[in-house]
């Protein structure tokens, strides 16, 4: 595994992936065991930093995990030791994938996801399209709101320009005027 | 022959002369114009046109001993005001039911200085005089700022001839085209302005005001000349100008803003840890004439902002590296 492999398999774990970056790494956890190793690990770890309930999932994993993070030896690269801490079905893993790229959609997904029949799991091709996330690059086209789909993205970026503005314009008479005539709701 | 490459000769001399005489003037305008910005009371209406959207602003500034006052009211479409103070600005915003209103520090470390800024400039437009003109029944002198490459924008700026305030404002692509104007179209200067002119108007209204996640003391404003983000690629003659942390209470995300400029143009960069699972801008995207670049790195949105080309923040965002500890 590489420092790169690992950032891609947390990334995941985020929800921060898309396009080619989340097919590689799909790639990835398809071929490699490895990989699909340490996603576990990083799943587990946020399942546990953001309070998800693993017993929600009718495995309690939550001694285990937490011994596993005080002892962080458990986690080598090892298939003995990983199957010595848990033995999960065969299908965990296509759940685990599905949990990562629900993670992206939002937290109330994931108990959801995994708690689906095996037939019911959306397969990797069919996630790499969801870029719930994503917003393409729009060309250019001058106006008084910003060129982007969601209105968080757009607050966002308005927050922003409200502290760039200190910063702009040639002589600070007219620096706060794009503020001010922003075209919020037209 | 030798006839014809002395007028030749004489000409050039002639040009050069005329060039070298007017750069000169153009500095001294542009710097006086850099002071009057400051120390002048005005009060006016001018408007702001982005290509076919125009927007009505009235502006009154007020400069005493204790510092500058300025207030900005929009006429025209939704209600909203910003009230600029020497390090406050607070956007009032009645989009919904209830006022938003939003306060913030000002960052600190940016040279307010233009006469600075002017000379940090100098070596990356041509300044030049320009046409004389009419502004808000105002003779002005146009000053011309021409970028020395694709990376900025150039400039027209239309200088009061008397007392030197900017009257208008043109922001310039390569082309000539004109991407963004702001123009007065009256204004009263040098008047006593009373302190309820800087009052917001929608103070007195019975609508509830609804602080959002920038409440007054929710907002910390840090100098930390560290940072774990490199910017390789700058355009030429663009420093750091500032760098800054800002602290959002709600979330407890940290937002370090790093400043970049030629003394004219600038270019902040944003970088938020993610706290939480967002959306975030994913390429770029344009408002007017400033453009954005966002993207994700090590678990924080980058954006790059700026009143420069779209070409240039993504430059500047595709070549930031992150220097931090794994």
């Amino acid at each position: 595994m590489t420092v790169n492999q690992n950032e891609l398999l947390s990334a995941l774990v985020d929800g921060e992936l898309q396009g080619k970056e989340l097919d590689d790494v799909l790639q990835l956890l398809n071929t490699n065991e490895q990989a699909r190793r340490q996603l576990q690990r990083y799943q587990h770890t946020s399942d546990l930093l953001h309070d998800h309930s693993v017993s929600h999932h009718h495995i309690d994993l939550t001694d285990r995990v937490s011994a596993a993070l005080d002892d962080d030896a458990a986690f080598t690269t090892s298939s003995n030791n990983t199957a010595q801490i848990i033995a999960f079905p065969k299908h965990f893993w296509k759940q685990a994938v599905s949990l990562a790229v629900a993670a992206s959609i939002g937290a109330l997904a994931v108990v959801g996801v995994m708690t689906q029949p095996e037939n019911q799991l959306i397969q990797p091709p069919q996630m790499a399209s969801v870029e719930v996330e994503t917003t393409p690059m729009v060309v250019a086209k001058t106006g008084k709101r910003w060129t982007v789909e969601e209105q968080e993205i757009e607050e966002r970026l308005n927050s922003y320009l409200v502290d760039h503005n200190e910063y702009a314009g040639a002589s600070g008479v007219f620096s706060y005027a794009r503020v001010v005539s922003y075209d919020m709701g037209q | 022959m030798k006839k014809v490459f002395q007028f030749v000769l004489a000409c050039s001399a002639l040009v050069l002369s005329f060039n070298t005489a007017a750069e000169p003037q153009a500095m001294q305008t542009l710097e006086r114009m850099g002071v009057v910005a400051k120390q002048l009371n005005y009060d006016g209406i001018f408007s702001y046109q982005a290509g076919n959207k125009l927007q009505s602003i009235r502006i009154i500034h007020r400069a005493d001993e204790q510092g500058e006052v300025e207030r900005l009211i929009s006429l025209n479409g939704v209600a909203r005001e910003v009230i600029r103070t020497n390090d406050m600005v607070t956007c009032i915003y009645p989009e919904g039911k209830p006022v938003q209103e939003n306060h913030r520090p000002l960052g600190r470390g940016f040279p307010t200085d233009f006469l600075r800024r002017l000379s940090s400039a100098e070596a990356y437009y041509q300044f030049s005089l320009g046409q004389k003109g009419r502004v808000a029944s105002h003779h002005t002198q146009e000053i011309v700022a021409t970028p020395i490459d694709n990376y900025r924008y150039g400039y027209s700026l239309w200088v009061d001839k008397d007392n030197d305030l900017l009257l208008q404002s043109d922001l310039l692509d390569s082309m000539g085209n004109v991407l963004e104007t702001f123009s007065f179209s009256s204004v009263e200067m040098g008047q006593d302005i009373p302190e309820q002119s800087l009052k917001p108007e929608m103070q007195g209204n019975a609508m509830s005001w609804n602080r959002n996640e920038y409440g007054l003391s929710a907002v910390k404003v840090t100098q930390d000349q560290s940072s774990i983000w490199q910017v390789t690629w700058l355009p030429k003659g663009f420093n750091l100008v500032t760098q800054q942390n800002r602290f959002k209470a709600r979330n407890g995300a940290s937002i370090e803003q790093q400043v970049y400029s030629d003394g004219l143009s600038s270019v902040s960069i944003f970088f938020e840890k993610i706290r939480a699972r967002h959306s975030h801008l994913h390429g770029g995207s344009k408002m007017g004439a400033a453009n954005a670049f966002g993207t994700i790195m090590n678990a924080h949105f980058i954006t790059v902002v700026g009143e420069v080309p779209a070409r240039t923040v993504e430059k500047m965002g595709n070549s930031i590296r992150f220097n931090g500890a794994e």
